[in-house]
């Protein structure tokens, strides 16, 4: 019972059951809001449909990807691979081995379907034929009376090196995982950072590391310049200045890396440092908003008593009596400010950089416009050995799949009393197209080519 | 869409279509003389194709490398350079334009329905992993299709045979065994560059995300069709599937790589693949 479990979970069989399994699961991610990728939209579900979310939920259908199904699936893939590369070593160890027992007769060995004669030169030595397939990169054991060649023979070492490389993968993976921190920090141009775990916005929570620590940091950020062209972000630079006053240049594909982690850039912003102005010209309150107005959203902030409610136009136009913004580019940015006092709209009127507003004999200043950015902070290991298992995989599937094996066995003998090439070979793969290479191999060693 | 590029991209789509249309009347009509003159018409609808390419190139200033428009572009200009590659390597294989020309039409049909302005290189796309993954991921789709066009012909070939007047327009492919391998040599060599497309991307979504793998639903499919061809490698080389399993597996994997491309996001609108809105 046992042996013959073994030799179910040791079968290509069970891998692709295994693999049509994962497929489906990961089917099932892609229809059904996933809680990690999909935060909003599958809050918005869980409130419109409790009952079915939480039927998925038991089953795990929400957090597909982790749920026990798809890790119980993962792992007897790899017990599966791990079975199926023991059991395959002997063989690939004993294809890779050339010995004198592969030399057998060209005209009875079995499992050659190339069978062929070629005259030889008469001026040609049999050395001459065995120089010739030896530059096609065969290597040849035994003599013309009888040989073995093979070309690319550790063709099969590349099949283990290609599955290893999944095990690489998974190693990559899990250290990843265990030692990972996310976090999403907002800074402001001016702001430092020296790595305080208080300062990482508290939604969504950042993911504390298994293992490890959270990254140790200390910079400032210099300044923030956003490109627009029309309506496509087109980069951003945001200088950075770290604790030795080196400075890093972060835009959209070149995070800050330092300490294994790195700041990817995510989310732009605009931080305006508003100051209200009470009717006697005495500063109430100032600070700088970090406001979340790009792209049309629309925030808050409080200065005393009021609440304004904040829309941002980038390249500003008052054009059929409605605020506008002509394009995405930051050529003309101004804020459309409402004033809201105990619940009712008071006031609303455009500032620009070093305008104002009034209402209520107060006044609401605009003094400076700095830029915010948003840093999604990623500190992980194992980075490099999963970067190795890609490599790995990729030569491994190249090897094994362009550099297969052929193999030929052969001799120089008479036949109707002329001096010929006996042969027969054999390639992996393919047979109808190798044959078209084995013409040509041994039409040109016989001519000493 | 550029002046010229609107005149060049519906210059290839004319062209393609007679182009079908030509392949399609010599099997249907059995005359398969036709199918040299109606390749050197697919080679003039490519060089329309071409044209189109390079008139995007001067108006945009970068290649055509994002969204369904550009997919569709650049995508069917890769197939088209390897269907006309393998028919200049052999004349035997000039015919395989039969199933990849209507593919090529259809994508082509498809991108100018969608948003075929012109706009600047996102800067997500600033990068040069952007030219390693996104160049063997079209590879792997030419490589893909062609299997998918030899499938076809396979197909199409083995029942003519079978019958009692054989169709003369399949006289000029390869044999059925040839074919067969042919199958297995254009998977093959699809499946290396989809591989090394895959590996590319989770490096460069590392810098650009933050996150090598984020199961992301481009992602996503794209390991499963990578995961499909990879079972195709194995139930050929192991479990000898050949011939008619063989031919029917690379036609219906295709469908794989064509959802990864274009159907993903027709569902989905929340891909990070999207990199217009980036």
């Amino acid at each position: 019972m046992l042996k013959k479990m073994l030799k179910y979970l040791s079968s290509l069989r069970f891998t692709i059951v295994l693999i049509c399994l994962l497929g489906v699961m990961f089917i099932v991610g892609l229809w059904v809001p996933q809680q990690r990728l999909l935060k909003t939209v599958y809050l918005e579900w869980q409130k419109n449909t409790p009952n079915l979310v939480a039927f998925l939920d038991t089953f795990g259908l929400t957090n597909v990807y982790a749920s026990p199904v798809t890790i119980t699936i993962w792992a007897l893939f790899f017990l599966n691979l791990a079975l199926v590369l023991w059991q395959r070593w002997p063989v690939v160890k004993s294809r890779i081995t050339v010995t004198d027992a592969k030399i057998v007769d060209p005209v009875t060995a079995s499992g050659y379907p190339f069978r062929a004669c070629y005259p030889i030169l008469p001026e040609l030595s049999g050395d001459a034929v065995f120089a010739a397939l030896t530059k096609k990169g065969f290597t040849l054991r035994g003599t013309t009376e009888g040989f073995y060649g093979i070309k690319n023979r550790l063709a099969p070492l590349a099949f283990m090196l290609f599955h290893l490389s999944f095990f690489l993968v998974l190693l990559g993976g899990l250290v990843t995982v265990y030692t990972e921190f996310i976090g999403f920090i907002d800074l402001a141009q001016g702001e430092s950072f020296q790595g305080e775990l208080g300062r990482y916005n508290t939604l969504p929570i950042p993911k504390m590391p298994a293992v490890g620590s959270i990254p140790k940091v200390s910079f400032v950020v210099q300044s923030i310049e956003p490109k627009v062209t029309r309506n496509t972000v087109t980069g951003i630079d945001v200088k950075l200045t770290d604790a030795s006053g080196s400075t890093h240049l972060v835009g959209i594909n070149t995070p800050y890396n330092t300490d294994n982690s790195s700041f990817v850039f995510k989310h732009l912003g605009v931080a305006p440092l508003f100051v209200l102005i009470d009717p006697s010209g005495k500063e109430v309150q100032g600070a700088y908003f970090k406001l979340d107005v790009v792209k049309g959203r629309q925030d808050t902030f409080r200065l005393g008593d009021f609440l304004f409610t904040a829309n941002f136009f980038p390249d500003y136009e008052f054009k059929d009596g409605a605020h506008t913004s002509k394009s995405m580019e930051f050529a003309n940015p101004v804020f459309l400010i409402t004033v809201e006092l105990n619940g009712k709209a008071i006031a609303e009127a455009p500032i620009a950089r070093n305008g104002s507003m009034a209402f209520n004999g107060f006044h609401l200043e605009m003094r400076d416009m700095p830029f915010w950015v948003r840093f999604y902070v990623d500190k992980q290991r194992g980075l490099s050995i999963l970067y190795a298992g890609f490599a790995l995989a990729t030569i491994g599937v190249i090897w094994r799949l362009l550099f297969y094996r052929r193999e030929i066995v052969g001799s120089v003998r008479e036949v109707d009393g002329v001096r010929c090439l006996v042969v027969a070979g054999r390639s992996e793969y393919y047979k109808s197209l190798a044959e078209d290479e084995f013409v040509r191999l041994f039409e040109t060693a016989v001519i000493g080519k | 869409m550029a002046y010229w590029e609107t005149i060049f991209y519906i210059a290839s789509m004319v062209i393609y279509a007679l182009a079908a249309g030509g392949f399609i009347y010599s099997f249907v009509f059995k005359n398969p003389r036709v199918v040299s003159k109606v390749t050197l018409l697919v080679a003039g609808g490519f060089l329309a194709h071409t044209g189109a390419i390079i008139a995007r190139f001067f108006a945009t200033g970068h290649l055509p490398w994002s969204g369904h428009y550009e997919y569709a572009l650049m995508g069917g200009w890769f197939i088209v350079v390897g269907t006309l590659f393998v028919g200049w390597q052999s004349k035997q294989l000039q015919g395989l334009a039969v199933g990849t020309v209507p593919l090529v039409l259809i994508m082509l049909g498809y991108g100018y329905m969608q948003n075929p302005a012109l706009t600047p290189m996102a800067a997500s796309l600033k990068t040069v992993w952007l030219y390693i993954h996104v160049y063997f991921a079209w590879i792997s789709f030419g490589a893909y299709s062609l299997a998918m066009a030899s499938g076809t012909v396979f197909l199409l070939k083995q029942k003519s045979d079978s019958s009692a007047t054989p169709n003369p327009a399949f006289e000029r492919f390869p044999s059925l065994s040839r074919l067969d391998e042919l199958i297995f040599r254009y998977v093959v060599f699809g499946f290396i560059t989809d591989t090394i497309m895959i590996s590319a991307g989770a490096i460069w979504a590392k810098d650009l995300w933050g996150s090598y793998w984020a199961w992301d639903p481009v992602e996503t499919w794209s390991l499963i069709s990578w995961l499909i061809y990879g079972i195709t490698i194995h139930l050929r080389v192991t479990f000898g599937w050949r011939e008619k399993r063989l031919a029917w597996l690379a036609v219906a994997a295709l469908s794989s790589v064509i959802i990864c491309f274009f159907g993903v996001n027709l569902v989905v609108n929340t891909s990070l693949h999207v990199f217009q809105v980036r």
